[in-house]
């Protein structure tokens, strides 16, 4: 009998650590990733902490790998609908939606795009940038093929027009796959938390308060500046910046009384950032406390400090206000080292939120018949025992959509290859 | 619709427009408002920094008063809003609290079974009427009139500790009823100042200050407020503001009744338009005959 | 200045205190307090922070506590469920068992104690009332006030300021 693959869920980093670590070892893997390529939040990102790696250039190979691998059957721009049977023998089935194009003809070329009259805010760029209905949500995409977002889409027909390789299709029907695979790993992420739920904060009210992922875009050359860090408001290059540390988190009132673990670590690693993109700005950081663990991060913060001039304020601020006649941003404070009550002006203010479950997660969880926790992230039956576990025998999770407990690359990264070990052991069966 | 009238002691002392103004634009809503007989004081904010204890009894009198009418109380002002509902609040969710509290309360024949709700004006109009039927009995609307709203801190916060609290926009929608704009000013939920009145004159004006150069900034044309302490932080206050700091606003203050009433085609009487210290006339001109 | 170490259980333990137990001194309340701004003494992070170290003697004694507007800004901001304003309100309780109330309040306490009413009324005002058509007054039941004030004890700490007979 054939040995039943490993379906994965979800095509991040952890997700797609997992598949390459079990593919490597002869298993077949199914990716099923929701979106139209793989990749994840770290295709998002422009560089990584602490070490600042270049984050595409450490994800692409992965990606490709993925691709290539002839273990590995990518199932991009499509969603797990059902899931019955039990460990080492479940039958899954699985909705791929229509991109309209031919994955296999498709090249990638990006002329339909150039021709589409339809233009939409691009969520790989938080709506910063704008996208058209034909579109790649990346240039590195995985795999690379354009999509059709139909909801969006005007149905003038240029894009089959202009196509060369005569990829568009735009009869395409959805189409249902069952799949027979002997375990599962839920590798989703997170989403982050919105930030004008705290309306003192002033999201969605002043253009110039940005979330860190907004400026991750901004910072990114595949963003929708080109890199140039400017202010969404009038396009100047800011000057003064201001990083507000747990917005959200450790929120009793909210309900993500947790610490979202990384944001500390990525304030210091982008605030070294815009340092290096703009010298002579000045950037300070609003935090409450200052958790920069493990390995390499207090020498980190170290040297944001000493040798790029970054200051810390030891104080979670009450409001951003903007002044209208001066048309400046505000932030009113307690510095609570120095105990005085003080009143700032920035000209880009970046939230640091909370990260949370994925809106779909719930219903995720509910197909998987899996239990999620009071705040929604994946529950593991023993955190310390079995940490990659889920509460249902043959299905793992790796990654944030686990909680904060994991967060960082290189955790997400070793969760994945956790679950791929787990997944093998459920396939192969006791020896 | 009939409710408890808890008027409070401020209102029927200093700002009698108010008074006559709900009076006069609630009826056209159905809404019979019935007399509380023998009502006291409902120990705001000064008597609750006093004692715990004698707050909740004060403000559990009240209640009690409504139960025997089997009514809800509505009320009007802010502090006497957050006193009862927050009373209400507690004695419902804590026995131990409501056996204690009526101990108390049987020394003047009352006790208290956490029977009614506590609500505003801005309540009943906003979820009991509902906005439609507000619009509908609107013959001036104030088109092109820019108010800048005054929700007030009880009518408002504390979010925590009991969800019933309005969330802001309530009043704004209100007054865009009215056929009025609302400016978005900063810090619109922010203190006028006004629980300082009595204790530091001068630091209560100087937090209306604050709201009143955030309302100006955005062209607000006028106040509308809900609480008579707000009220007169910012009508009394711009007198005071002016001949401290030489600054002036110009931006009468109404509340919202008033507002309605004006809107609904109804005059204000002279004495009522002079009861106002920041002169009125600018804002009503060509929208009523002066009474 | 000697230090209670138990302060901050003592205030934990008022009906609205509890909320002191969950401060991490972040100070978002005091960059939120629209008085911090104007008073440097005014500050609530501070006030929660006294507690915290127990300097019992001086918050009982002094006017910090006494400038709140219990606009509640600082209790729906407080990450943590510190609850800062319903602790001003513990301190302001704890601080009048020992007889310790500013003037202002004082005086709102003895018009509510001898007339039931904390604003007094003004003749002019209540002729005007009646000229418009107004009830003369409403009502203060100002008996039963008095009963439930000797009850709880309130009004003996306000005579014993000296203000009212009681």
């Amino acid at each position: 009998m054939e040995q039943p693959a490993v379906l994965v869920v979800g095509g991040g980093i952890s997700g797609i650590q997992a598949s390459l670590d079990l593919a490597s070892r002869g298993f077949k893997v199914y990716i099923v990733e929701k979106s139209p390529s793989i990749g994840g939040r770290m295709a998002q990102l422009d560089k990584t902490f602490p070490t600042m790696d270049c984050s595409m250039c450490i994800l692409a190979p992965k990606m490709i790998d993925c691709s290539h691998h002839p273990n590995v059957q990518l199932l991009t721009y499509s969603e797990v609908k059902e899931v019955k049977g039990s460990a080492g023998n479940f039958k899954v089935k699985v909705l791929r939606k229509p991109r309209y194009v031919d994955e296999t003809k498709c090249t990638g070329c990006g002329i339909c795009a150039d021709n589409c009259p339809s233009e939409i805010p691009n969520e790989f760029d938080e709506g910063l940038g704008m996208r058209k209905a034909i579109y790649m949500p990346f240039p590195q995409a995985v795999p690379r093929a354009m999509t059709i977002d139909k909801d969006n889409c005007i149905e003038c027909g240029l894009c089959e027009k202009v196509c060369e390789a005569k990829a568009v299709n735009l009869g395409q029907e959805p189409e249902e796959v069952e799949l027979k695979v002997g375990a599962i790993i839920v590798a989703v992420g997170f989403d982050l938390f919105d930030p004008s739920q705290i309306s003192p904060f002033g999201y969605g009210r002043h253009k110039d308060v940005i979330t860190s992922m907004e400026l991750e875009r901004l910072l990114c050359a595949s963003g929708p500046t080109g890199g140039h860090l400017i202010r969404p408001s009038d396009g100047k290059i800011p000057k003064t910046i201001a990083f507000i540390q747990c917005v959200g988190s450790r929120d009793k009132r909210l309900g993500n009384a947790y610490c979202s673990s990384i944001c500390c670590k990525y304030s210091v690693k982008d605030a070294v950032l815009i340092k290096e993109h703009v010298p002579d700005s000045r950037v300070c950081i609003f935090y409450i406390d200052l958790r920069a663990f493990g390995r390499g991060f207090q020498e980190f913060v170290n040297r944001a400090k000493t040798e790029y001039g970054i200051r810390f304020i030891r104080s979670s601020p009450g409001e951003i206000t903007y002044d209208p006649v001066n048309k400046d941003l505000s932030l009113w404070y307690e510095d609570t080292v120095t105990k005085k009550i003080e009143n700032l002006k920035f000209d880009l203010v970046v939230l640091c939120p909370a990260l949370v479950p994925r809106k779909d997660a719930k219903d995720l969880a509910k197909i998987l018949r899996v239990e999620v926790d009071q705040y929604g992230f994946f529950r593991s039956p023993g955190s310390i025992s079995n940490p990659v576990d889920t509460t249902v025998s043959g299905i793992f999770a790796c990654g944030y959509c686990l909680g904060p407990k994991t967060g960082d690359i290189p955790d997400s990264i070793t969760q994945g290859s956790a679950t791929a070990s787990r997944a093998a052991e459920v396939v192969v069966g006791e020896v | 619709m009939k409710y408890g009238m808890f008027w409070g002691c401020l209102i029927p002392a200093r700002e009698l427009s108010y008074e006559v103004s709900v009076q006069k634009v609630m009826p056209a809503f159905g809404v019979e408002l019935v007399k509380m007989e023998d009502t006291n004081c409902c120990a705001p904010f000064g008597i609750q920094s006093l004692d715990y204890t004698s707050w909740l009894a004060l403000a559990a009198r009240n209640l009690c008063i409504g139960e025997e009418m089997g009514l809800d109380i509505m009320t009007l002002c802010n502090d006497c809003y957050e006193s009862l509902l927050m009373v209400n609040t507690i004695l419902k969710a804590h026995p131990e609290i409501k056996k204690e509290v009526n101990e108390i309360l049987a020394e003047v024949g009352k006790e208290y079974k956490g029977k009614v709700d506590v609500k505003t004006m801005i309540d009943v109009l906003y979820d009991d009427i509902g906005i439609k039927k507000v619009k509908d009995v609107i013959k001036k609307p104030l088109t092109g009139l820019k108010v800048a709203t005054q929700p007030g801190c009880h009518l408002t916060k504390p979010k925590r500790i009991h969800f019933g609290v309005r969330e802001f926009d309530a009043l704004d929608e209100l007054v865009k009823a009215t056929g009025a704009e609302t400016v978005s000013y900063e810090r619109r939920e922010m203190c006028c100042g006004g629980p300082l009145r009595g204790i530091n004159d001068e630091l209560a004006r100087d937090v209306a200050r604050i709201k009143l150069i955030n309302m100006k900034n955005v062209g607000a044309q006028c106040i509308v407020t809900v609480c008579p302490f707000c009220f007169v932080e910012f009508d009394l206050g711009q007198l005071e503001i002016r001949r401290h700091f030489k600054e002036e606003y110009n931006l009468p203050v109404l509340h919202f009744a008033e507002l309605l009433r004006v809107a609904m085609g109804m005059k204000l009487d002279d004495w009522e338009i002079k009861s106002h210290r920041t002169p009125l006339e600018p804002i009503l001109k060509g929208r009523v005959k002066e009474g | 200045m000697s230090l209670d170490s138990n302060f901050m259980h003592e205030v934990a333990n008022t009906p609205r205190g509890r909320g002191i137990l969950a401060c991490i001194q972040c100070g978002r309340c005091s960059g939120s307090c629209p008085v911090a701004r104007l008073v440097a003494d005014h500050n609530p992070r501070r006030l929660m922070e006294m507690i915290i170290l127990g300097s019992r003697d001086e918050i009982i004694r002094s006017q910090l506590p006494w400038y709140c507007l219990s606009c509640f800004t600082c209790l729906d901001r407080c990450p943590q469920g510190g609850d800062v304003a319903e602790v001003m309100f513990a301190i302001r309780n704890l601080a009048v068992k020992e007889k310790n109330m500013p003037d202002g309040f004082a005086a709102q306490a003895k018009n509510l104690v001898e007339t039931g009413r904390v604003v007094p009324s003004i003749t002019s005002i209540v002729s005007k009332r009646v000229e418009v058509g107004l009830p003369k007054e409403h009502s203060t039941a100002t008996k039963d006030v008095q009963k439930i004030l000797k009850k709880t004890g309130l009004s003996k700490i306000i005579a014993s300021k000296g203000m009212v007979k009681e």
